[in-house]
């Protein structure tokens, strides 16, 4: 007669605990990369911004005066303007887009594969390579592809990197066209979790092509849609390789923004602590944004449930 | 005892010996030298450009008398030159030999990134070559007597650059040189979709308000600040300047932030007849004129006011100087020291069509040929009475610039008083 053993049944909360050794362990090297990358430089950024620092020379502690000295320029209150005005302008065209673009996708089936393979190749582009193409094609004199087509028309040279009602329209579609397709790829997943039983019962009861889009597609594609919009903003609020590249913020500071005016402050200017007083801010706004659409995103979770 | 007779065959090797004998300490040291020499400019090492091409030159021929040194270009955005440098410099990791802008060289030496150079240099250099350089270049690397960096390509740094064809139009053969009637010949310059006259102003290195101001003479910067007065009746007549060449045409009120390369660009397309130009691309403008032929291309002095001479505002220019913290200083310096010699100099001149820094070099047969006419043109610009540099020390010099530029761009496209322009510009510098 054998004797037959059973193995000690392991207890769950020694499983839970090897699970979350197991778990730590995996995410502690992308912790410590998050800490030594981000948190520790944001933190002496920080310190930075309460000193005076010029040229990496840093002059003494300050305090607040940076801030306050930020926070008293109107071109700063300006910069902050016209942050807010191209990241809504351009989230107001680039989701548009986005959406008809991957409804359209969607419905050219292999070809739209094609089609967004193209459309996607401008995202995976670096910002400044875009800017300098986009320099090339508008520069407005018989060299440039906009010069060029104007003058087909018979229509003269136009500045639309330097006039100042034309520039900051000008860099939103160039900003719009650089990343829509990022967009379209998350709204394209959102729009294949949609039950198609839903629009043949909507066929059913008769209902148009606008009611079907605006009665099913757009409500069930909230939660990718919000997601669409939180990465834009931030995206967009943050750009400034582009700017530095196609306007260098003007013309008269019509494309000043946040980002930029960091930029030209701590690079240019070299004054680096009121630089990182600006990124603070930046950080906060982002913060400010980002908790918003949380709070929007939860919401829109607690209605579908 | 023999006596020793001394024929010419004998007197002949004696002296090739003797030659050969005081030769060889110099190919010693030469050969002695070894390592890597790490310089950053804003030229690239595989480039086309003139002066790209010249570097490699050098390059190559300083190898060849150095054999055991390897020259590194690690070329790097020329507005991020300075600020890199003084960043590695303090992380121990800076190049050994950097190209910098002469309106930086001062917070560059506050920071005590740069060797003084009195102290590497060879004797034969500061004997021949440093008096043989343009003094009031030279003179302006030296703080509290150190030698903190060495003038590369001489030249009046911001030009106007004029087509011929255009300008003959009027029947004139140059731009004229007093602003009243500059600013009467611009705007007859302009026709059709060409402009008379194309100014950056959106670089953060170049003030095209300053050179305009510069028509008042050398008296415009303070001795004692370094500062210039923003709001002076001078300044306000070099404004009244730009409201009149966008009155009449010349400027166009949409053309407002422009940086030199697009006002390069669009000048080679034949978009301009006169540009503010950054003096040593000369040739670089002749090479890329698709709008016009390069042999019409030009060079003028900046007009002045009333009856002063004509204005040449010579910076921001180029100069070279060797880290303190050089890992390898006597081959940074000997490198340095042939981007100096007569043959590297007639290289700068005869491929890149700039003024050779050695001035002696000027009384060579080539520069009296037709080739060399752009040369002589800009070398007379050098000897001009109405030449003047930057201050050794302006203050906020990294704000100058944008501010001065963002100004201008107010009065080439706004309606505002010229005042409150000025009186803004001012107080953004705090001065």
């Amino acid at each position: 007669m054998h004797a037959i053993s059973l193995a000690k049944p392991r207890g769950l909360d020694v499983v839970a605990q090897r699970a979350r050794l197991t778990g730590s362990s995996l995410v502690a090297p992308a912790l410590l990369l998050v800490i030594a990358i981000n948190i520790l430089p944001a933190l002496y950024g920080f310190y930075l911004s309460l000193h005076k620092v010029f040229f990496f020379g840093n002059e003494g502690f300050v305090g607040l005066g940076n801030y306050v000295e930020l926070f008293r320029d109107p071109f700063a209150w300006q910069a902050i303007g016209r942050s807010l005005l191209f990241t809504f302008a351009a989230l107001a065209v680039a989701v548009p887009l986005a959406l008809l673009a991957a409804i359209g996708i969607r419905r050219l089936g292999r070809w739209g594969s094609v089609l967004l393979t193209v459309l996607l190749v401008p995202w995976a582009m670096s910002p400044i390579v875009v800017a300098l193409l986009w320099k090339w094609i508008l520069v407005p004199s018989p060299g440039g592809l906009v010069g060029a087509a104007f003058n087909a028309f018979g229509l003269p040279p136009q500045d639309l990197l330097t006039d100042p009602l034309l520039a900051m329209p000008t860099l939103i579609i160039v900003a719009v066209w650089r990343n829509f397709a990022f967009a379209t790829i998350i709204l394209i997943g959102g729009l294949g979790q949609i039950p198609r039983d839903l629009y043949k019962a909507a066929a059913v009861d008769g209902l148009g092509a606008w009611e079907s889009f605006s009665k099913i597609t757009l409500p069930l594609l909230a939660p990718s849609l919000l997601i669409v919009i939180s990465m834009l903003t931030i995206s967009y609020f943050n750009e400034v390789q582009l700017i530095i590249g196609l306007t260098g913020g003007g013309p008269i500071r019509q494309t000043n923004t946040l980002a930029y005016l960091l930029y030209h402050t701590g690079f240019v200017e070299l004054d680096q602590g009121r630089g990182n007083a600006i990124a603070a801010v930046m950080f906060l706004i982002n913060m400010g944004l980002i908790a918003i659409y949380i709070r929007i995103l939860g919401k829109q979770s607690g209605a579908a449930a | 005892m023999k006596s020793m007779i001394f024929d010419r065959r004998s007197v002949l090797r004696a002296s090739a010996a003797g030659l050969a004998l005081a030769a060889l300490p110099k190919q010693a040291a030469a050969q002695g030298l070894s390592g890597t020499v790490r310089v950053w400019t804003f030229l690239g090492a595989d480039g086309q450009s003139p002066r790209e091409v010249v570097l490699r030159e050098i390059i190559k021929r300083f190898k060849a008398t150095h054999p055991g040194v390897d020259v590194r270009i690690e070329a790097q955005p020329f507005q991020e030159l300075e600020v890199k440098f003084v960043a590695a410099s303090a992380q121990n990791r800076a190049p050994d030999v950097i190209w910098m802008r002469d309106t930086f060289l001062d917070l560059v030496q506050q920071r005590g990134a740069l060797a003084d150079l009195d102290a590497l240099l060879s004797d034969d250099f500061k004997t021949k070559v440093l008096p043989d350089l343009y003094p009031v270049f030279v003179e302006k690397s030296v703080f509290n007597k150190k030698r903190t960096s060495l003038p590369i390509w001489p030249s009046p740094a911001q030009a106007i650059f004029y087509r011929k064809d255009a300008l003959s139009e009027l029947g004139l053969d140059a731009p004229p040189l007093t602003w009243d009637a500059f600013i009467a010949a611009a705007g007859k310059l302009t026709k059709s979709e060409r402009l008379g006259f194309g100014l950056p102003t959106n670089d953060n290195s170049v003030s095209a308000f300053i050179n305009i101001l510069s028509g008042f003479g050398p008296s415009i910067f303070d001795a004692a600040t370094g500062q210039f007065n923003v709001t002076s009746a001078e300044a306000k007549e070099a404004a009244n300047v730009v409201r009149q060449l966008v009155a009449n045409g010349a400027l166009s009120p949409t053309l407002l932030n422009a940086m030199g390369d697009d006002i390069q660009d669009q000048f080679a397309s034949g978009r301009f007849a006169m540009v503010q130009a950054f003096a040593p691309r000369f040739q670089q403008y002749k090479q890329i004129a698709a709008g016009y032929s390069g042999k019409d291309l030009a060079v003028s002095a900046w007009p002045a006011f009333g009856t002063r001479p004509p204005a040449v505002l010579l910076g921001p220019y180029w100069t070279v100087g060797i880290s303190a913290k050089a890992a390898n200083p006597a081959a940074a310096t000997a490198f340095v020291e042939s981007l100096f010699s007569e043959e590297a100099s007639m290289a700068w001149a005869k491929t890149a069509g700039l003024v050779p820094d050695r001035r002696s070099l000027l009384q060579a047969p080539f520069f009296s040929t037709p080739e060399a006419s752009d040369i002589r043109a800009f070398t007379a610009l050098l000897a001009a009475p109405g030449v003047m540099t930057f201050p050794q020390r302006m203050p906020n010099i990294t704000k100058v610039f944008p501010v001065m530029n963002t100004a201008l761009q107010e009065l080439i496209g706004t309606k505002e008083s010229v005042g409150a322009v000025l009186e803004r510009a001012k107080s953004t510098l705090g001065w």
